[in-house]
Formats: C-alpha cells, sequence, structure tokens
C-alpha cells in the first residue's frame, strides 16, 4: 500500500514537472505570435503606451490597409509560385539524387555526396555574391526562373542528406522483390522509395516551404523589378530607416505567416516520423 | 506504374510549362529609344513614396524617367551593392553605406563619379546650395588617408545632426522655463536635481548602441580640449590620459553620481529611449534628427524641443555630430553619368528638398529650402554651422580603440571603473594599435 502511494506520488511530481516544463515552452513558443496579432491590432500611438497583449478597441482596419498599402496581392502570388515550385523541384531532385546516392554505384560517388553536405555548412548569405556573379553571367539576373535555381541549390543539400539517410536504412530485400516484379530503377524510386520516405519528404517540404517563403535577401539581390519580388517585400515597406510602422508591419507578418502556418498543420503529424526517418523503415 | 508515372511527367511539364509562362510575365525591356531612363538603388523605405512622386514631376518637367528601385532593410541593400559592384552593374544613382573607407574603395574601384566640376560650375552655383558640413562628408581632402584623388564623391539629399532634446511639459512642472532651458554643465545638473525631486527621470539615450556614446563624448571633447587636440589625439600625439580627456570622462562620472541617467541606459537600444522620451518618461534625450519624425509616429502631442549640449567648458564652441544623412553617387560607369548628375541637381534644389522634407520630416540638404518648418526641426537645421562628423576628419581612430573607449565609459556609468583607469585603459590599446602598424 506504502509502495503504491510512494509510486503514485513519484509519477505525480514526475509528470508535474514535466507538463510545468512543456507549458513553459509552449508559452515561450506561443507568446511571440499572441504578441505579434495583438500588436497588429494597436495604432501607432496605442502600440507604445498600450501593454495590454490584446487592446480593448481593436483595429481591424490594419489587415486591410497591410493588404493594401504593402501591395500583398502581388507578392503573395509570387511567393505562391515561388514555393510550389521550388518545393516540387526539390522533393524531385534530391529524392532522385539521394536515391542515387544511396542504391547505385558510380566512381565519385562519396566524393560529390560529401561535397554536398560540405554545401550545407555554407551559410546562405556566404553564397549571395557568387550567386549573384552566376546569375549576371547567366543572364538569370530579374528572372523568376533564376531565383528559382538559386532556392533549389539553396535546399537540395539538406533534402538529399536527409532522404539518403532515409533511402539507406531501406532493406534492400523490398528493391529485389519490386525488381523481381519488372520493375525498373525509376520505377523502384517512384512506386517505392518515394512512398515509403513520406514523412522525410514531409519534413523536407515544411522546412523548404518554410525557407522560400521567408526568403527576401537573395530576392532582393536576384530582383530589380518589385513585380517579381515575394511577399517579404511587402512587409519592408513598413520599415523606414527610423520609423516603423509596428501595427501595419505586425498585421502584414500575420498576414505572412498564415498560409505557413497552414501548411506546417497539415503536415504536422509527418514530423515527428520524418526527423525520426531511418530508425523504421516500411 | 505507367499510369503514375504519365501523370507526374504531365505534373512536371505543366511546373515547367506554369514556370516559363510566368517567366515571360517579368519586366519587358524598356525602350530605350523612346524614354531616357535613370535607375537609382536606394534603401529608404520611407522616402519611396516622396521619391517616386519626385519621379512623376521629373519626367513632366524634362521627359526623362528616373526609375527608383527600393531595397531594404540596409544590410540587403548593402550585399546588393557590393555584389553589383563585383559584376560591374551598379545603377545610374546609388547610395553607398558604410564607413569613409567603404566609400573610398568604390572611388578606387572607379565606380564613384566626381562631381567637383559640377559642383563648381557657375562659381559653385550648386555647392552653395547645399550645407557645407553635409557636402564634406562625401569630400576627399588633399593628402586623405584614403589616397583617394582630392573632390566631391557625392550629393547629399538631406542632413542630419545629433543633440538634446527636453521635454517642455516636464520641465515646466518642476519649475524651469521651457523657453530657457539648460545651456551649462551646472544648469543641467540643478535642473536634474529638480526633476530627481519629482521623481522623473533625466537623459534617456541609446546607449546601449556604444556609437551614440561615442558622439556624447565627442561633443564633450570638442568643447573641452577643441577639434585639434581631438585630432592629435587619434593621430597619436597625445595620450588618452590628458588630463582633459579625464574631464571628459569625468562628466560621465558625474552624470552617474547626480543620477541624471534613466535606469538601463548603458544597455538601452535607442528604439527604447525614443518610446520613453515620446512619452513623457524623462525630461531629455540624446538623439539625431530623425527623432522628428519618430516622436510624431508614437506620440503627436509630446511638447519638446532640441538644444546644443550644455556647455561644459567655456573654452572651446560645443561641437555635434552632424552632416549629410543620406547621400546619392553618381555611377562613373554608367552611359547615363551627366543625365544622372543633372537629376541630382534638380532633386537637391530648393523646391524638391521642401517638398521632401515636408514629405519626410528629414532636414533638407538645401540651405534655401528651411522656411516653413516645424520649430524642433529649424531648431536642429540651425544647429548645421556646429557640426562635425569623423568621415570628415581625415584621421580616424583604430575600431578596437574606440570600442575601448565606448565600452569604458559604458563601465564608468555603472561604476566599475574610474575616469582615470579608463584613460589608462584606452591609452594602453592606442600604444598597442601603433606599435602593430610599426
Amino acid at each position: 500500500m506504502k509502495e503504491g502511494a510512494k509510486y503514485k506520488v513519484e509519477k505525480f511530481l514526475k509528470d508535474s514537472v514535466i507538463h510545468i516544463l512543456l507549458i513553459i515552452v509552449s508559452i515561450g513558443c506561443l507568446f511571440p505570435l499572441l504578441w505579434m496579432v495583438g500588436s497588429s491590432l494597436k495604432t501607432q500611438q496605442t502600440i507604445f503606451s498600450d501593454m495590454s497583449v490584446f487592446p480593448k478597441n481593436p483595429a481591424w482596419g490594419n489587415f486591410y490597409s497591410a493588404w493594401t498599402k504593402g501591395e500583398f496581392g502581388m507578392y503573395f502570388l509570387n511567393s505562391l509560385f515561388y514555393t510550389v515550385t521550388v518545393v516540387f523541384c526539390i522533393v524531385i531532385i534530391s529524392s532522385l539524387a539521394a536515391f542515387a546516392f544511396s542504391r547505385l554505384k558510380f566512381p565519385g560517388k562519396n566524393i560529390l555526396f560529401y561535397m554536398f553536405l560540405g554545401a550545407m555548412m555554407i551559410p546562405l548569405p556566404g553564397s549571395f555574391v557568387p550567386l549573384y556573379v552566376l546569375m549576371t553571367r547567366l543572364h538569370l539576373v530579374n528572372t523568376r526562373i533564376g531565383y528559382i535555381l538559386c532556392m533549389i541549390n539553396v535546399g537540395l543539400s539538406f533534402s538529399i542528406y536527409l532522404l539518403k539517410t532515409f533511402f539507406d536504412k531501406m532493406p534492400t530485400e523490398l528493391e529485389d522483390a519490386a525488381r523481381i516484379d519488372g520493375c525498373s530503377r525509376l520505377g523502384i524510386w517512384w512506386n517505392m522509395a518515394l512512398p515509403l520516405a513520406r514523412p522525410a519528404i514531409a519534413v523536407i517540404v515544411i522546412f523548404n516551404s518554410l525557407n522560400v517563403w521567408n526568403e527576401y535577401i537573395l530576392a532582393t539581390l536576384i530582383f530589380s523589378s518589385k513585380n517579381l519580388m515575394p511577399l517579404q517585400r511587402g512587409l519592408m515597406i513598413f520599415q523606414g530607416i527610423h520609423v516603423t510602422e509596428y501595427p501595419l508591419l505586425m498585421a502584414g507578418m500575420t498576414i505572412t505567416a498564415l498560409p505557413i502556418i497552414l501548411v506546417y498543420l497539415i503536415m504536422q503529424r509527418h514530423i515527428i516520423k520524418g526527423i525520426t526517418a531511418g530508425v523504421i523503415v516500411g | 506504374m505507367n499510369k503514375k508515372l504519365c501523370i507526374f511527367f504531365i505534373l512536371s511539364l505543366f511546373i515547367v510549362f506554369l514556370s516559363l509562362s510566368l517567366v515571360g510575365c517579368g519586366p519587358k525591356a524598356q525602350n530605350k529609344e523612346q524614354v531616357k531612363t535613370i535607375k537609382v538603388w536606394h534603401w529608404m523605405s520611407d522616402r519611396e513614396k516622396a521619391f517616386l512622386e519626385l519621379a512623376k514631376r521629373y519626367e513632366i518637367e524634362t521627359g526623362i524617367r528616373v526609375n527608383f528601385e527600393l531595397y531594404a532593410p540596409s544590410d540587403a541593400y548593402a550585399q546588393k551593392v557590393r555584389a553589383a559592384a563585383q559584376t560591374n552593374t551598379l545603377p545610374d544613382i546609388y547610395g553607398i553605406l558604410g564607413e569613409k573607407r567603404d566609400f573610398a574603395s568604390f572611388i578606387k574601384a572607379g565606380y564613384v563619379y566626381d562631381i567637383t566640376e559640377e559642383m563648381d560650375k557657375n562659381e559653385g552655383a550648386w555647392k552653395n546650395k547645399l550645407f557645407a558640413k553635409a557636402l564634406s562628408v562625401n569630400e576627399f581632402g588633399q593628402g586623405n588617408s584614403f589616397e583617394v584623388k582630392p573632390g566631391i564623391y557625392g550629393a547629399p539629399i538631406d542632413v542630419t545632426n545629433m543633440q538634446m532634446l527636453y521635454n517642455k511639459d516636464l520641465l515646466k512642472a518642476v519649475g524651469v522655463d521651457p523657453s530657457n532651458p539648460p545651456r551649462t554643465w551646472k544648469d543641467l545638473v540643478a535642473v536634474n536635481r529638480k526633476l530627481k525631486a519629482k521623481g522623473i527621470q533625466g537623459l534617456v539615450s541609446g546607449w546601449g548602441e556604444t556609437w551614440m556614446i561615442d558622439c556624447f563624448a565627442s561633443n564633450y571633447a570638442f568643447n573641452i580640449m577643441g577639434k585639434d587636440k581631438v585630432l592629435d589625439t587619434i593621430r597619436g600625439k597625445i595620450p588618452y590620459t590628458d588630463p582633459d580627456w579625464i574631464k571628459v570622462f569625468d562628466l560621465f562620472r558625474e552624470m552617474r553620481d547626480e543620477g541624471i541617467f534613466a535606469s538601463g541606459i548603458v544597455t538601452m537600444v535607442n528604439k527604447t529611449a525614443e518610446q520613453l522620451f515620446a512619452n513623457n518618461r524623462a525630461a531629455f534625450a540624446f538623439n539625431g534628427s530623425w527623432c522628428v519624425n519618430v516622436y510624431r509616429g508614437m506620440n503627436p502631442d509630446l511638447n519638446y524641443g532640441a538644444m546644443l549640449p550644455p556647455e561644459a567648458s567655456d573654452k572651446y564652441p560645443m561641437t555635434i555630430w552632424g552632416g549629410a544623412g543620406s547621400s546619392f553617387m553618381v555611377n562613373k560607369q554608367s552611359k547615363e553619368a551627366q543625365l544622372a548628375v543633372d537629376f541630382l541637381k534638380w532633386i537637391t534644389d530648393a523646391p524638391q528638398q521642401v517638398f521632401l522634407s515636408k514629405e519626410t520630416q528629414d532636414l533638407p540638404s538645401n540651405k534655401n529650402s528651411l522656411k516653413d518648418m516645424p520649430m524642433v526641426l529649424s531648431q536642429f537645421a540651425n544647429a548645421m554651422d556646429n557640426t562635425t562628423h569623423p568621415n570628415a576628419w581625415g584621421v580616424s581612430e583604430f575600431p578596437v580603440v574606440i570600442e575601448a573607449f565606448d565600452k569604458g565609459i559604458q563601465s564608468i556609468i555603472i561604476g566599475e571603473k574610474t575616469p582615470e583607469q579608463l584613460a589608462r585603459e584606452v591609452q594602453q590599446v592606442k600604444e598597442r594599435e601603433i606599435a602593430k602598424k610599426q
């Protein structure tokens, strides 16, 4: 009886500590979002004096002003197009490359793979100038295709690494069975490898969507035409050198964050599976 | 399987088709034969609207189209300019952000047009319209340490300076005449005692951003020992342990002991300092002329004025940091360099400067555009004759010395160091750097 009570107390304490920690972490994650939404409903004057998270008289018009003043309509479509295209291309190219690195034997395979890994270590700002020089030489500056190619290049290394790790753990027996059934190499990749790698692909989709959706610096470098710029360009309108229109900026950020939160919610069930990809396959 | 593969390839083709069609939606090549065009790159998002309006007016007046392209924030802009310089794709007009040595490297690489001749034309008609102090930031003098051919390489489109702001309502509340703010150090200390008695914070400023401390200390160094002695210190001829430098450092000790500083000033970013002052939570602020625009956004009813920092000595005049706020340079490689120069002449002319100043609340670079300005802005404008800037000194201090200097002052403010200790430490760093150079 005493043992049972002790066990219950221990379990209660352990659960309480875990839950308190998780609640603190959740608040830490959610508070900036709440603050962003709350600030988007304040005015330029009240944002510095009203310390409440949500104002008593919310200025809903900020969302309309942010959308029109920041020309979000055009930028939104641009960002949507870049994100869909880049993520689609990354998934196809990286899965094909990772499958080749994992399953095919060819000279220089390891060197090539380590080169991809090495590329992961170079921070994006470090490659800006070389990318710009390359794009200029290829006459791809100020074109959508130039930007898309750069963004694909940025996302490939990590995606190949993640998928290769996944494919390495895939039992060879499955591949043999598919081959006996008459599948070609491409058929195995399409019918077997890709469906099994769904959790890893979900992670790649989320990470790269987030990356492309929020990207701005490279876009600034590649584009000179405003019409080609992504959504983040709209946000910059509200940030002056010395004066920032915080309520409109926050409203714009809320609008910008919504689609990516939606993608995350749709894909979230795959996240844990994907991050632990390779532990259990098939 | 074949069906699935077919769908996949059709989808891929669709994406490629969509990509190509959208690529076609990109900007069409300008018909260069019809309209002459100048391209301008800038980073000033709060001035974008005013620039676009001016571009419209210019096209109506001259038939020349000016395309303003905004790249913000300034970090992204600076990277774009650097990358474009490496590929020789800079626009006709652009601005160079950074220190004077960055400016010099662009000139030496052949990317900046020397506009001295244009400035001097017609007995200096263009030059004489502009604040001399604003021009000096874009000027390289004879025998400059950057080894740049002497001349003027940029046109300022606005000017700025750093002063002290005082809250008229708070001064009134402690019985100080707001039309007569403290002019001397003694006055400042006396007013602060009254403020302290009523629980009102004294001076607020973004001294977490160390350049602002550097600026404040430099003002008093000029006031206490004069320009020549300050520059001789930078040249290494006078040590930082000189009694005059200790006097400068001692002002910070005195301000700490008198409780003049608002709490947390050492780590405060300027945005927070601006909020505090705008919300009547501090009686004095040390800030740049851009604050007029900032305070207007934060609290349009703020009742305040601008003044020179109170003098600590009557030996030399109070000199404040100031000069060109933002400048434009003409690309020497541009085929439209002359058109670009003509446009800069036009944008720095009085009517355009008045328009820019009204729209953006920035100080105009043209001396003849100061009419009809808000009072605080004209108080800033009137102090332009008292300005100086490290970029115009012709000598520059070692970055590590500046760091030791600024951080040391922060240490005085929090009571970790004495003025004498700091003087010794800065001098040691200076001597180490001089030895390294030799």
